[in-house]
């Protein structure tokens, strides 16, 4: 063996200062651990003889040692120094070696774990190929393997009583089909987003059922087969149009009627659902781009929303939203990420809506409606309506949408802050596009 | 012992030039056929609705027969057992039943609430044990005072006993004799040809504020994964089949108990502290997952669930070693069989409960005591955090292990006993790492466990000897 290692040696320790250990030599060297050792050794003797500038050196001592009759293997990093006397207080030496070299004295054994610290962090991935021992079965799993084991072990685990949650995973597994294979940290956050997403679809859901009273079913049908197509090029823009003439024909059909034709047919919401599942991420992803550009749309207050969205929306009595999602896994992997262009709608008018002021908006309002049931019981129940109005007339909005209120647009600016925040809570998609007009906007995390 | 084992072999120094044939030696690690035994202790659906009232109804009824015929054996078969309610005065009887302990000090959050004193907030307390505490028998309908031969301070409440004696006219039960449910069953272990052995490490502690046990932790990897020592030493480590890391992997000091209570302002740009532990452990793990199997039990102190029994820690947050699949992420009362050998132990929340609530102090005997009891945590849901179990106790043992540990203690010990059936059972008590620089070596071949410590110098080391010198 050439010695060209005392050279290197001597130039970590002299020139670079650095506290050379066994460990970091082997990471640095690319040899065995043994072999690293006895280098350290040989360039510590082969200095010493030599008898040039002062080296200090620790060593590893292990062995045998008893203390208050109980026998223990101890493993020790000592200064040269106290070698000897270390030594004959072991009552069985099993190993000695030299743990590492430096110029300087080391008060304490601090700076030994850094430096390894940082050698081993370099090289995680093989942090044991110079060391003594193999390990047949420590052998990294591909990322396919990774994602059959956790298959495996997500499997057998019946949960029978947390059904929401569980849907809410798979909703946002299904709103990633193209998710790299590994899922672990990914799933993590994407539970985030998953119920906003579940949201939107609801949203999305609501604003498709209604418009199908107004529009007959056959014009909407081809629209639905080009606009994948545009969705891929990012040409929104004739579709645009169609949507807010269409919109606004919508906004003009009785709510309430909506409201029973939403509930009675459960079967075309089940496949719209289907679908919506998958397509509210891409919707969100190119309304995000543009509306972050008007708006800071923040990720706290779009989670506030959805909190409290949420908690209004139990109430209501069609709870057919919840097996609309399915919760089989096969299903979002064998479906294609075809979007289907209505899903794009709320997103993209409420885009236009803010780039052109004088158009025509939509929004989702919370209204509670009570009445008498039929066992004689009072029965408010909340509900989401649609409604049109546009911004140029929000004051005049302001006062004709809350006939409701004991005081009726007393305080026409109040209201209307009023009107604006509910509207940001109610409709968290639809509105993203609009001015940050409340005081929430202050509190929010930049 | 394993300092013997690892010595046997001829001394080839590193205290020498490199020979000139450059490849070091290579040693493969011994592999053992394992297999995890902890479904009893994966809560699948995680209802909390449920009143605790059933986890003492289902352990009775459980533990009721076992206690029957330990009664019989003791006391001959023609014993009177009794429930409470068809209890008369005077008749010698044994009763089957829950203890229940009356603190007087045991914090009680209905007591702080009705206490409009305006009190000072007591002091946090070592021991809740006093002078005033009563021991109740409960059965499933009455419960009846105790008193006589049974010391009241070493019992905890939701223990499972029989006793034995009679009442009297005061309406006092006096115990004469009492009897535990003693040791389960037991497989017998296979007889092993070679020394193999299991590392137990608890408390690692990562995270804390004092980094220089840092060095001791690197080098226990460093011992287990063959970089550290001789040939010897090496080929001697190359037979440890299989870490198990008790729990508490993350420092108390990680956890940031005002992070509720401060304004969100704040801490807004303060990260957790655990955030950055976990990527040490992370990195730690990954240095020892590719050179050996390793369990990893969650603790008090890490990002699980709090209650008894802890979920395994979740893959995500180990980015790096998770891909190994010699990572495995266990729940906190953890059992398994380690090549025919039964492991079985917890990160030690149940030993700390008892050593609060009762007379006991070494975890040793609390440990010993549970196994007698045959119940893991005895004080769950009493004072020590459970989830709401109806239908069964699964903290009940049902087979007696070979290896039953505890984590977190303050100091090593171990002892190998012997049940009445023949049952060997090593106890071990796993010391807190970051505070002893100790882990324990069990041999599965002899069922015997010793320690093994790590020890690097430190600046006043000097100090201290010097200090010596003057006194």
């Amino acid at each position: 063996m050439d010695e060209l290692y005392l050279d290197n040696i001597d130039e970590y320790v002299n020139d670079q200062d650095k506290i050379v250990t066994y460990k970091w030599l082997s990471l640095t060297l690319g040899v065995h651990v043994n072999t690293a050792k006895q280098m350290l050794f040989h360039y510590l003797d082969h200095k010493r003889k030599e008898s040039s500038a002062q080296l200090h050196a620790t060593y590893l001592v292990s062995g045998k040692f008893v203390d208050n009759g109980q026998t223990s293997h101890k493993v020790s990093v000592i200064k040269e120094d106290q070698l000897e006397d270390f030594k004959s207080k072991m009552s069985l030496i099993v190993s000695v070696h030299v743990y590492s070299v430096q110029k300087a004295l080391l008060k304490d054994s601090g700076p030994l774990y850094s430096v390894d610290y940082d050698a081993v962090k370099d090289n995680l991935k093989n942090c044991s190929r110079y060391s003594a021992i193999r390990c047949a079965s420590a052998v990294p799993m591909s990322p396919v393997e990774l994602q059959q084991t956790r298959e495996v072990q997500r499997a057998p685990t019946p949960e029978p009583e947390n059904r929401k949650p569980g849907v809410n995973g798979e909703a946002s597994r299904a709103s990633k089909p193209s998710a790299k294979p590994q899922k672990g940290i990914m799933g993590m956050f994407a539970n985030k987003s998953a119920p906003k997403n579940q949201d939107s679809g609801k949203d999305v859901k609501a604003e498709q059922k209604e418009e199908a009273p107004v529009v007959d079913a056959p014009k909407s049908k081809p629209e639905a087969k080009a606009n994948p197509m545009m969705n891929f090029f990012g040409s929104q823009a004739a579709k645009k149009a169609e949507q807010t003439v269409k919109q606004e024909e919508a906004a003009q059909s009785s709510t309430s009627a909506e409201q029973q034709r939403q509930t009675s047919k459960p079967e075309e919401k089940r496949v719209a659902a289907a679908a919506a599942v998958e397509l509210p991420k891409d919707a969100k992803k190119d309304s995000r781009s543009k509306t972050k550009r008007l708006v800071d749309s923040d990720s706290e207050e779009e989670k506030m929303d959805k909190k409290k969205r949420r908690r209004i929306k139990k109430p209501e009595p069609d709870s057919s939203d919840e097996d609309v999602i399915p919760d089989s896994p096969q299903r979002m992997e064998t479906r294609e990420p075809s979007p289907s262009p209505k899903k794009v709608q709320p997103v993209s008018h409420s885009n236009q809506g803010n780039s052109e002021m004088k158009m025509r908006k939509r929004r989702r309002v919370l209204k509670s409606r009570t009445f008498l049931d039929d066992d004689g019981c009072i029965v408010t129940e909340k509900d989401y309506e649609s409604e049109s109005y546009s911004e140029a007339e929000d004051d005049v909005h302001a006062a004709k949408q809350t006939p409701k209120d004991p005081v009726p647009a007393k305080l026409p600016s109040s209201t209307k802050q009023d009107e604006k925040r509910s509207q940001k809570r109610t409709s968290a998609n639809a509105n993203k596009g609009t001015k940050q007009a409340s005081i929430m906007g202050f509190f929010q995390k930049k | 012992m394993f300092s013997d084992i690892s010595a046997q072999k001829e001394a080839s120094s590193l205290l020498c030039r490199p020979a000139s044939e450059d490849q070091g030696p290579v040693f493969e690690r011994t592999s053992l056929a394992y297999s995890l035994c902890s479904e009893r202790y994966t809560v699948g659906e995680r209802s909390f609705s449920r009143q605790y009232a059933h986890i003492y109804a289902a352990r009775l009824m459980q533990m009721r027969p076992l206690l029957s015929e330990r009664a019989q054996q003791k006391w001959g078969q023609d014993v009177l057992i009794r429930k409470l309610c068809d209890l008369e005065t005077g008749e010698q009887c044994c009763i089957v039943g829950t203890l229940f302990k009356r603190m007087e000090l045991q914090p009680s959050i209905l007591k702080e609430i009705s206490e409009e004193h305006n009190l000072l907030p007591q002091p946090a307390r070592a021991k809740y044990i006093s002078e005033t505490d009563e021991l109740i028998l409960e059965d499933e309908l009455q419960r009846i005072k105790l008193e006589g031969k049974i010391d009241r301070d070493k019992f905890v409440t939701g223990s499972v006993i029989a006793i034995y004696g009679a009442e009297k006219n005061d309406g006092k039960f006096t115990v004469e004799d009492f009897c535990m449910a003693d040791l389960p069953p037991q497989t017998p272990r296979p007889a092993l040809s070679s020394d193999r052995f299991v590392l137990l490490v608890s408390g690692l502690g990562l995270g804390s504020s004092h980094a220089d046990s840092m060095l001791g932790l690197q080098l226990l990897v460093d011992m287990i994964t063959g970089q550290l020592g001789d040939q010897g030493e090496q080929s001697g480590a190359a037979t440890i089949s299989r870490v198990l890391l008790a729990g508490n992997l993350l420092s108390q000091s990680t956890q940031d108990k005002d992070a509720s209570t401060k304004p969100k302002y704040l801490t807004k740009k303060t990260q957790a502290g655990s955030v950055e532990a976990i990527r040490l452990l992370d990195e730690l793990l990954c240095q020892l997952v590719a050179s050996v199997p390793v369990d990893v039990m969650p603790g008090h102190h890490d990002p699980t669930n709090y209650t008894l029994p802890q979920q395994p820690l979740h893959r995500c947050m180990f980015p790096l070693s998770s891909v190994y699949p010699t990572l495995q992420l266990v729940s906190n009362p953890h059992q398994a069989k380690i090549d025919g050998v039964r492991f079985l132990g917890t990160a030690g929340q149940n030993v700390c409960d008892i050593q609060r609530y009762s007379s006991m102090d070494n975890h040793l005997e609390i440990l010993e005591e549970t196994l007698r009891l045959r119940h893991l945590a005895p004080t769950a849901p009493d004072t020590l955090g459970c989830y709401p179990f109806y239908q069964k106790d699964p903290f009940i043992l049902e087979e007696c292990p070979h290896v039953y540990f505890s984590g977190n203690a303050p100091t090593f010990e171990s002892k190998l006993i012997k049940g009445p059936d023949g049952q060997e059972v090593l106890l071990v008590t796993i010391p807190h790492f970051s505070s002893t620089q100790t882990a324990c070596l069990v041999n599965l071949r002899t069922l015997s466990c010793e320690p093994v410590s790590f020890s690097a110098f430190s600046a006043d080391d000097d100090e201290e000897s010097v200090m010596n010198v003057s006194h």
